[in-house]
């Protein structure tokens, strides 16, 4: 017994179909730049002027930082509720239209799937789908995050879905 | 790579260098981001499945990206050091996908390898390609930490804009004339 995760929703617990309001966040130049100084230091991540002439048009925030500023919008609204084991990975990640200095991003995660995994009872996997927009409602990333998800009784028998 | 979208060779591996983790700056990554118990309290991680802290999949990831960012620059130096012009990379579109295969615990050292797997002209911005990355992580077992299959944009050095569109643009300049060949509003 995981005397962390014994309270929280289990696999049993979560629904398809169910929808995350994950809040939003507001991202300043500091956050821009601090994240890129250590991450993804391009000049369009950390100099306006340079940003200006780039594809991006202005200083916008690095992708991985967008991507994990909406993770951190999930763990604190979903994953650190649940009985978490960690991500498996994740597919279809879309970096729609950049995220400029001053936008405030947030949006809505769905579970797209939930199965058992075929190796492990204990487990289950849950399919996260992301749809992270900017103020004007413009989507700004997408993507489909798998998560491990704890069973509450993993004797239930494993139905022909499981992987 | 800082190479013209041309110079690019499929299937050359560029190794990358490593990064060794250390608890502290795993929790700092996991406090600012992915504040799950098991990225950042190492005594409630012990009742994990992980039996310790880990980092962050997207730590991770991130330093990853930094490794392959510091060799893109790396290579525009060496190839200005060689007196050539070096190439011009650009955003990324996104990330096909992401497998995470192994933790990351503290004192860790993960290596980096990137490959381009494929490229071509890009269909929506004129003048830019598309490559088609791979960048594989591997810790000091061996072991692989994770595969991504990511897209990046590089820019074409023999990009002409087509004779057609230079005429009509030559054309616009003309006093009088440039109003007529404007579309209408």
């Amino acid at each position: 017994m995981n005397p962390i995760t014994t309270n929280r929703r289990h696999y049993e617990d979560l629904a398809l179909g169910e929808a995350i309001d994950l809040g939003h966040v507001t991202v300043s130049k500091e956050m821009i730049i601090a994240f890129a100084s250590e991450f993804d230091p391009f000049p369009f991540h950390l100099d306006e002027a340079a940003a200006k002439t780039s594809l991006l048009g202005g200083l916008a925030a690095s992708g991985w930082q967008t991507a994990a500023l909406s993770l951190r919008l999930l763990t604190d609204s979903f994953l650190s509720t649940i009985a978490s084991m960690g991500g498996l990975g994740f597919s279809d990640l879309k970096w729609r239209k950049p995220v400029m200095v001053g936008d405030t991003i947030g949006g809505t995660v769905t579970i797209g799937a939930l199965r058992r995994s075929r190796h492990h009872p204990e487990r289950g996997i849950v399919t996260l789908e992301f749809d992270i927009r900017n103020q004007n409602a413009e989507p700004v990333m997408s993507m489909r995050l798998a998560n491990l998800v704890e069973l509450r009784d993993p004797s239930v028998p494993l139905t022909e879905a499981a992987e | 790579m800082t190479r013209w979208f041309e110079d690019i060779v499929v299937d050359e591996a560029f190794p990358l260098g490593s990064h060794t983790f250390s608890a502290q700056e795993i929790i700092r990554f996991g406090t600012l981001y992915d504040p799950q118990y098991f990225h950042v309290d190492p005594d409630a991680a012990g009742h994990s499945h992980f039996g310790s802290l880990v980092a962050s999949g997207w730590h991770t990831v991130s330093v990853g990206h930094r490794k392959m960012v510091d060799a893109l620059f790396a290579e525009e130096e060496r190839l200005r050091a060689l007196g050539k012009d070096p190439g011009v990379s650009g955003p990324s579109p996104g990330v096909n996908r992401m497998d995470f295969k192994a933790p990351v615990r503290p004192g860790d050292t993960v290596s980096y390898t990137l490959t381009v797997t494929g490229k071509r002209p890009s269909n929506s911005i004129p003048g830019w390609g598309l490559l088609f990355n791979q960048l594989d992580a591997v810790n000091q077992h061996g072991e692989l930490v994770y595969h991504a299959e990511l897209v990046g944009f590089s820019k074409l050095r023999d990009h002409r804009v087509p004779l057609r569109l230079k005429l009509l643009l030559a054309l616009t300049k003309i006093p009088g004339l440039g109003k007529l060949l404007q579309p209408s509003r």
